[in-house]
Parts: structure tokens; C-alpha cells; sequence
């Protein structure tokens, strides 16, 4: 692909990134901390789609980039580069998860009983427009129950091989360096399990909810219930120099297990950084929908793992506004000769008519 | 929560694991106030790293046990060595605060080396205290929103 510098045009770029850093005005602390602590939900969003974990980073991000997602995980994705991989951390289990949130839709009485958790599902959406008449809306407080929830809580995927319900399949050992990683390695297809889901983990919110509502909606042979859905903190397990593994604190993280009514159950899986329902959900349709012999194409484990990359999609789909002159110009230049050839073609074509039309006359004279 | 709390006390009760979990989630004022403490008289520390970088997360999939990278975590992390004491110490914590690490680090070299342990003791009860209270308190929320689907 050819692209062509601007000449002279250095002025106008400069200014043209002054003139969007204006609109944005002056990036102070406070309003990183506004964006941090007012808007988690966002940040987690970005945080998973960078595969960067770091709030602080990811208000910054969006600050940049005026709350333009695809912009700040550039950013994050950018600014990961800079850094040094210091150690794969111990895999995270279920009996790992600081659990806040966990629900079933397919199963009214699980083990450990249903936790809402912080959520909006059966409430009333509406806009507090008293607080742009200058009236603060703080909500009622939540009125905590005597004696805490169990912190932990295992998956309800367990239950069910134990009540063999569903296939068991046995643990991987897998030494934390060796567990295949995108970041170091091309995704090829067919794909690792272990490739898909950390590509799905990463993948654009947006694009994983196209593809996985496409085929909840019929284009494809699944239509998923929720088998389990938690929000969580998961520990972040370094291993000291002496050998001692310890925590270096928490992340938030949600997941899904999704599970099909076909004529076995079949389960699909997805996790991600932060608390995002929407993507894991329908991250873990497509899991189970790819796991499908002949699925359809939006279902496609190709399909999908290469679309819902947002740098790649997103960076290529805004290529097309640079200057493109050189390969535009040369499509132009194909298109006129074509357009000259059939011109002269078809001029040839009447004079040689023409001619053949005076000869026949001629003759019969 | 998984607590690490196997392996033998390194102070007061606390295995070695348990104290830097409860290091690294102190407040940061609070263990940075507590390392200046306990580096008063420490002895010459030499920094063998101080750094900020990326620690890779791995997830355990509950369908077909598969592990898989969930994505890097910024952290930060301190090394240091305390030459007459004959000890190291080491730190690590999720973010970008640098002493932060730095304090842990500090803290666990004076672990090591039996050092200011009334000090560090008492730092660690108050924390642990705090953390489980905090974790208590979400938790008492949590169970708030449990619901019997029957009457839902």
C-alpha cells in the first residue's frame, strides 16, 4: 500500500492536534480522579480491551482522548510496550475470587444460594435531571446484612460435573511461563483454547456483542442461558525471590459460564479484567457457538477472533481517511485508460464499420 | 479468598506470604510512615531494582480447565539488599507506586533481619484488623442483595 507526506503540511498537523487538545481544555489530577472514581464501569471497559490493568492509566487514557475508546486503549496498548514483563503471576481458580456478585439464570437453587451484587437489572432507568438544577443525588445507603456473604464461592460448572450433568475435563498442567500468550505468539488457526480466550478477553466490547447477538438472535445453532455469572476480585499472586508466593493486591475481573439446551449441556466459558456483563456474555455465546461442528460465520472461531480485535479493526477502518492519493491516483489513471481504450475501441470499431459499409457499397456499384 | 498462610510464622503469627498480602494492602501512607520507621536504623541499604512492570495474569477457564492469559497487570516492585544485616527484602504491589513497593521491600528486609519486629508487629495487627473489617463490611453489603428467586 503506498501512501504519500503531506508537504508543507507539518503547520496544519500541529496545529490540527493543538486544536483537538483545546477542546479537551487543561488535564489536571482532579479530573483524572473524577474519571477514575466516577466512571469504574468505563474504566474496566478499557482496561479489558487493553489487556492493561492499571485504572489510574486508564483515566489518564481517556482523559487524552476526550472518552474516545478505541484512542485511549491505543494509549494503554501503546503504553504497555514501554513496559518489561516482570513474571506470569499464579493462575487465578474460583477459590481465588473475592466474589461480589453471582447469579444463574438456568438454576434457581445453586450452591452458595444467588447474590445480586451491585447491579442496575431490575431497576428503574431513570435520569436523575434534578442534579443539573444544581440538586446532588446521593442514593440510599445499603443496609448491610448481619453477618457477611462467604467471600468465596465455587463455579456452578462444578456442581454440575459432580452431579454429571455436564463433561468433566481434566485439569492442564501447564507451568504459568508455558501457558500459550498472544501477546508473544501469532494467533493461528485452529486456535489454542487458551488463544481464544485470551483473545476474547481482550476483544472490543462493541464487536463481541455484534457477533455474539447475531447468534443468540439465530445465526447460529446456540442460544445460550446464563449458567453462572460473577463479578469478582481476583489476586494478583507474585512469587517472592525466596520462593514465598503472596499478593500484590486485587483486580476486578467478571466471567461467564453460558450454557446451551441442546441435546447434552454444553457449556461456553469467558473472562475479562474489570466488571463488563455485556462482553463476557456474549464472549462466552461465541465460545460455545465456536466450539460447534460447522458453525455459522459469525460464529466462526476465525470470524470472530480476528473482528473483535479493537487496535487491528479499529486502526484499519480509520486508515482509509489517510491519504490514500498514490493507489487512488492509480485507480484513477487505470480507469481512464480504460475509459480512453473503449473510446478508441469503439471509434475503431465505427470507422472500421464505416469502411466496410463504403466497401459494400462499392461493390455493389 | 485462597489465604496463603501456609509455611512457618516469620513474625508474630504470620507466615511469610500472609505478611507481604497484608503489606501490599496497606494504605500507603500508613506502610510508608512505618517503613521511614523502621529504616531509621536499619543499617546501609543498596536498591537492587525499583521499577514498575507487567505482570502477567493467568485465569483458570471453569468449562474445560483450561488456563489462559486473562491479560498484564501493572505493578510495581522493590529489591533491596541490606549488606550488614546480611539480609534482602522485597516488595511488590499492584499500580504504579513506587514506594509503595519500596516500603514493603523494606519492611520484609526487617522482617528477615529481626528488626524493629515490635514495630512491624503492631503495623501488621492494626492492617490486618482494617483489611478485615473492610472486606467484612463489603461482604455484609453483599450478602444484603441475596434473593430467594421463589419470592423474587
Amino acid at each position: 500500500m503506498a501512501y504519500v507526506a503531506t508537504r508543507g503540511g507539518e503547520r496544519a498537523i500541529e496545529q490540527a492536534e493543538r486544536l483537538f487538545r483545546d477542546d479537551l481544555g487543561t488535564i489536571t489530577r482532579e479530573r483524572i480522579e473524577a474519571v477514575r472514581n466516577g466512571l469504574p464501569y468505563l474504566i474496566d471497559r478499557v482496561m479489558g480491551e487493553a489487556s492493561l490493568y492499571e485504572p489510574d492509566l486508564a483515566a489518564l487514557a481517556l482523559a487524552q482522548a476526550g472518552g474516545d475508546l478505541y484512542e485511549a486503549v491505543l494509549l494503554l496498548r501503546a503504553y504497555r510496550t514501554t513496559q518489561p514483563r516482570l513474571t506470569v503471576a499464579e493462575p487465578v481458580a474460583q477459590t481465588d475470587l473475592f466474589t461480589v456478585r453471582r447469579i444463574s439464570a438456568a438454576f434457581k437453587d445453586i450452591p452458595g444460594g444467588q447474590i445480586l451484587g451491585p447491579t442496575l437489572d431490575y431497576s428503574h432507568r431513570l435520569l436523575q435531571v434534578g442534579v443539573l438544577k444544581g440538586e446532588s443525588y446521593t442514593p440510599d445507603p445499603v443496609i448491610p446484612a448481619a453477618e457477611p456473604a462467604p467471600a468465596v464461592q465455587p463455579s456452578l460448572a462444578t456442581w454440575q460435573k459432580a452431579q454429571g450433568l455436564i463433561k468433566d475435563y481434566p485439569a492442564e498442567t501447564v507451568a504459568p511461563d508455558d501457558i500459550p500468550d498472544l501477546t508473544r505468539e501469532p494467533l493461528l488457526f485452529p486456535a489454542s483454547r487458551a488463544h481464544k480466550l485470551q483473545s476474547l478477553a481482550r476483544a472490543d466490547t462493541g464487536g463481541t456483542l455484534a457477533l455474539g447477538y447475531s447468534t443468540m438472535r439465530g445465526y447460529g445453532s446456540v442460544h445460550p442461558t446464563v449458567n453462572e455469572l460473577r463479578l469478582a476480585e481476583a489476586p494478583v499472586r507474585m512469587r517472592h525471590p525466596c520462593g514465598t508466593i503472596f499478593s500484590a493486591g486485587r483486580v476486578r475481573v467478571s466471567q461467564t459460564e453460558v450454557v446451551s439446551k441442546a441435546m447434552e449441556l454444553e457449556l461456553g466459558f469467558s473472562a475479562t479484567f474489570g466488571w463488563n456483563e455485556v462482553k463476557v456474555i456474549a464472549a462466552a455465546t461465541l465460545d460455545l457457538a465456536s466450539n460447534q461442528p460447522n458453525p455459522h460465520p459469525a460464529s466462526n472461531e476465525e470470524f470472530v477472533l480476528y473482528h473483535t480485535e479493537p487496535v487491528e479493526s479499529s486502526g484499519f477502518c480509520i486508515h482509509f481517511k489517510l491519504p490514500h492519493y498514490v493507489t487512488f491516483q492509480s485507480s484513477l489513471d487505470a480507469l481512464r485508460r480504460v475509459k480512453t481504450d473503449r473510446e478508441e475501441a469503439t471509434a475503431g470499431k465505427i470507422v472500421a464499420e464505416a469502411e466496410d459499409q463504403s466497401e459494400e457499397e462499392e461493390v455493389a456499384l | 479468598m485462597t489465604e496463603i498462610t501456609t509455611g512457618s510464622p516469620v513474625i508474630g503469627g504470620y507466615a511469610h506470604a500472609q505478611a507481604l498480602d497484608i503489606l501490599a494492602a496497606s494504605r500507603p501512607e500508613a506502610i510508608k510512615a512505618c517503613a521511614e520507621d523502621v529504616l531509621t536504623d536499619l543499617g546501609g541499604v543498596t536498591v537492587l531494582a525499583n521499577r514498575t512492570g507487567l505482570a502477567m495474569l493467568p485465569f483458570v477457564d471453569t468449562v474445560r480447565n483450561t488456563a489462559f492469559h486473562l491479560g498484564e497487570v501493572l505493578v510495581a516492585e522493590a529489591h533491596i539488599r541490606v549488606p550488614d544485616r546480611g539480609v534482602e527484602g522485597y516488595g511488590a504491589v499492584t499500580g504504579r507506586d513506587l514506594e509503595h513497593a519500596m516500603a514493603i521491600a523494606v519492611i520484609d528486609a526487617a522482617i528477615a533481619a529481626g528488626h524493629r519486629t515490635d514495630l512491624v508487629l503492631e503495623f501488621l495487627n492494626a492492617e490486618q484488623r482494617r483489611q478485615e473489617e473492610s472486606d467484612r463490611e463489603r461482604l455484609r453489603k453483599v450478602e444484603a442483595t441475596r434473593v430467594q428467586m421463589e419470592t423474587f
